[in-house]
């Protein structure tokens, strides 16, 4: 069964009078890897975060349009922003682990819901660092500080992390560009698997990567929505001229 | 460092300087801050020698200070001080922190310069005018209220030393607190935390080093606050009865300077004795400032340290 | 939602110290203006020796003068060498630490160490010239702190572009750096300025006396200031309130000119100045 897990209509977001993205509309389907994808500065960034409200928090942002997840309006006077943000998990750009140990990193989100203690957050903290594909590589330091891990481990923490508050939705926001060539495939294959329980929105400015880890695409362009659909056919045989001339390297 | 490394080290910095005259001024400029605290502490402690030597820890410990029978002992001067600041502390810190939490993370943004200004120019207004407050304004309130013949008392210091020491702490402390890593913070924020639970999880452990740093700071202004404290803290050299009364006058060290240098004859165990109070002083608030900056230096560690 | 009531809660117990310390200010600046009234403005021209201002004003003026023009190339150079040339980490962490610690001298001990150096070691006795040394070591971390602050704001790119171009590293410095950093450096001499108007501790033993005849003929002579008038009059001499409600309002007036000056001042270059608005 398909069904579409976000509805975003006419989204407009403006940074003071710097008017960031223009009449955004397109759904975005459950269980799947949507890439938004797009050169440097074409609002990719704040689209996803317009998904968890995490705009609302820069001065100066003005939003405009709705977002609706599972048919409620995230934008809706009388939502709970603490609660959509729980169902709405994010991964950033650099790793930013909390600077504590790895379980407490992991540990940190169902705390401060207060959905667990004692054995149950044992048990939150080794499924997400599980499904996460860390659980392997630090059970037996769990009580470690998270910074001795690298790069690659750290953002998979950030992962498992966001995991633990059992969200719905992950956003990453270009989750691999400060690591490695290995560290990105054991983070792309990650994505992959994680698309089968969770709606994935991934931003890159990475094309083979859009190409290889999703299903959908975005192109935005200026802020614009220029082309979206299935990542095959976006990829092989674009409507528009500007979708085309990013994906051959033209531009960006 | 090791000295010989730091004398090899400075020797190479001398050879260089040699060289060149731009760099020789401004380094001469940039060191005089070290010339004059070595300078300082010099001169008032060679001043301050005779009490040192003829008054020992009686200088600090005696219970007696009364200038017509030659008799210097500092500690109800020393006691006044102590309970003059730690008054002014008790109630600045809660609300120099709160107010600087307040201000970096609830406040809205647009209010954050404004308020922040009004914190600065409240820091700028000089001690002369706090204590010209505190008595024509301050001290017949405190007496009216609790029914004194004179308002100028050890409650009264403490409360506009609090003032006084309040911009200080807000100050310090709002500085760590938006040092704090916007990552961390919007990490929390991804994972649903609320403000409350941002500023308790993040925030708080982040900068509680810096908020430490903050009230020594406070500290050391307070301890050192002279004009303003002389004038409405009754100046009276006893530890009042019972010791804990703050509504008898008492006689901070500071002003007992101020006071008397001006009638001590150069050279006498009274001149002596006040510079020997005055070192006491430097000492006390070199060390503090000396903690409060590693402290703010180390600064908020993103590594080892434990949220 | 329970959780957000109890949050509001908390907020609002918070933001209680923030609205004590607007009303301390309000209050001190209402006491303060209630004296308005009594002031006689005329009395700013006339002689002390006639019961006017005019002496302790332009001895204030004088103080601050002198002070800032020892404190401030001083300040700056150092702050330069600070930020510029110091060859290794370790000795630049001395002098800061030096600076912070000079900042922290409480100002009673500044005044005992003017009186026994600059006085009586180095024989100026009571004098503006000592109150003006005595006072540049109050301004100089201030002046020091907020310069090298301005400095280090300043794009090491600005410099390295002018040394690409075969200039001398002082050159290089003068021509673009400071340029740069002169409202920055302008504020921090401001500050300082505000921070010593209206010191008494220092100049109480170092330079000041109650009354002169007329103004100060040289350097080596006493000289008149409102903070220490203030002060005296009020603690030695029991001068009611009314009578010195004018000393203490002009004050006020100057020093609080001075630091809004200097806070509207960085509030205007910060926005002014497009690479600081790159965080």
């Amino acid at each position: 069964m398909v069904n579409d897990k976000i509805d975003i209509r006419n989204l407009n977001v403006w940074f003071r009078d710097n008017h960031v993205l223009k009449d955004v509309s397109f759904k975005i389907r459950e269980n799947a890897v949507t890439a938004i994808m797009g050169p440097s500065g074409c609002g990719k960034t704040t689209l996803i975060r317009a998904i968890n409200r995490m705009n609302d928090l820069i001065y100066g942002c003005r939003t405009s349009g709705d977002v609706y997840i599972d048919g409620h309006n995230i934008y809706d006077g009388n939502i709970n922003v603490y609660e959509l943000r729980r169902k709405v998990g994010m991964v950033f750009q650099k790793p930013n682990p909390f600077p504590k140990s790895i379980y407490e990193n992991v540990a940190f989100g169902p705390r401060i819901h207060k959905v667990a203690s004692g054995r149950e957050l044992d048990e939150i903290v080794e499924r997400s660092l599980r499904e996460a594909a860390l659980w392997d590589e630090v059970k037996d330091r769990l009580h470690d500080n998270a910074f001795n891990l690298s790069g690659g481990q750290q953002q998979r923490l950030c992962i498992a992390r966001a995991l633990a508050v059992k969200p719905e939705i992950i956003l990453m926001d270009e989750p691999c560009s400060a690591l490695d060539p290995a560290a990105t495939a054991k983070i792309e294959a990650l994505i992959r698997r994680l698309s089968k329980k969770y709606t994935v929105i991934v931003v890159t400015h990475n094309l083979q990567q859009a190409a290889r880890i999703s299903d959908f695409t975005a192109f935005l362009y200026m802020g614009k929505l220029i082309e979206y659909g299935d990542t095959k056919s976006v990829f092989e045989n674009p409507h528009s001229e500007l979708t085309e001339k990013y994906i051959t390297g033209k531009f960006g | 460092m090791n000295l010989e490394s730091f004398l090899k080290s400075l020797h190479k910095l001398f050879m260089r300087l040699k060289s060149q005259p731009v760099e020789f001024i401004l380094f001469f400029c940039a060191s005089f801050s070290i010339v004059i605290l070595l300078l300082m502490f010099l001169f008032v402690v060679k001043e301050g020698s005779l009490a040192f030597v003829r008054l020992g820890v009686q200088l600090i410990f005696g219970q007696r200070w009364e200038t017509n029978s030659d008799l210097y002992g500092g500690f109800p001067l020393v006691y006044g001080s102590l309970m003059v600041v730690s008054g002014a502390l008790v109630i600045s810190v809660p609300l120099g922190i709160c107010t600087s939490i307040f201000i970096a993370e609830v406040l809205p943004f647009q209010l954050r310069d404004p308020v922040k200004s009004i914190i600065e120019l409240l820091a700028s207004i000089p001690s002369v005018i706090y204590g010209f407050i505190g008595a024509t304004f301050l001290a017949p309130l405190i007496a009216s209220i609790f029914e004194l013949h004179s308002g100028a008392t050890a409650l009264t210091a403490s409360l506009i030393l609090a003032i006084m020491v309040l911009p200080t702490i807000v100050g310090v402390s709002g500085e760590t607190i938006s040092a704090v890593p916007r990552d961390y913070k919007e990490a929390a924020l991804a994972l649903g935390a609320s403000k409350w639970q941002i500023i308790r999880n993040v925030v708080l452990p982040f900068s509680k080093s810096g908020m430490l740093a903050s009230v020594m700071l406070g500290f050391g202004r307070a301890i050192g606050e002279t004009v303003a404290v002389l004038m409405v803290a009754g100046n009276v050299a006893m530890v009042p009865t019972p010791p804990w009364n703050y509504l008898a006058p008492v006689y901070p060290v500071t002003a007992v300077i101020a006071m008397q240098m001006g009638e001590a004859a150069v050279g006498s165990l009274e001149y002596s004795a006040l510079f020997g109070l005055g070192s006491i002083l430097f000492i006390i608030t070199f060390v503090v400032n000396t903690i409060a900056d590693v402290i703010v230096r180390r600064g908020p560690v993103t590594r080892g340290v434990q949220l | 939602m329970s959780g957000q009531t109890g949050e509001r809660v908390i907020f609002a117990i918070l933001g209680v110290p923030m609205l004590i310390c607007m009303l301390i200010f309000s209050w001190i600046l209402s006491l303060l203006l209630t004296g308005i009234g009594s002031v006689r403005w005329e009395l700013l021209t006339v002689s002390a020796l006639q019961g006017g201002m005019f002496e302790m004003i332009v001895g204030t003026i004088y103080l601050l003068l002198g002070a800032t023009a020892i404190a401030g190339p001083v300040g700056i150079l150092a702050a330069i060498y600070l930020v510029e040339y110091a060859p290794s980490r370790g000795l630049t962490r001395i002098i800061d630490q030096a600076i912070n610690n000079l900042a922290g001298v409480p100002s009673i001990v500044i005044g005992l160490f003017g009186y026994t150096f600059f006085c009586r070691h180095l024989r100026l006795g009571v004098s503006l010239t000592a109150g003006w040394l005595t006072l540049a070591l109050m301004m100089l971390p201030i002046i020091i702190r907020g310069s090298e602050e301005a400095l280090r704001m300043v794009p090491a790119s600005f410099k390295e572009a002018a040394l690409a171009l075969g200039a001398t590293r002082w050159k290089a410095i003068s021509s673009t750096t400071l340029p740069a950093a002169a409202p920055g450096v302008v504020t921090s001499v401001i500050l300082g300025i505000a921070r010593v108007a209206g010191e008494t501790a220092a100049i109480l033993f170092t330079s000041c006396v109650l009354i002169t005849r007329g103004l100060p003929r040289s350097p080596l002579e006493p000289v008149m200031a409102l903070s220490y008038n203030l002060f005296v009059k009020i603690v030695a001499l029991g001068t009611p309130a009314q009578k010195v409600f004018g000393v203490a309002l002009v004050l006020f007036m100057i020093v609080t000119s001075l630091s809004l000056s200097a806070i509207l001042l960085r509030i205007h270059y910060r926005k002014g100045q497009p690479w600081l608005m790159i965080r």
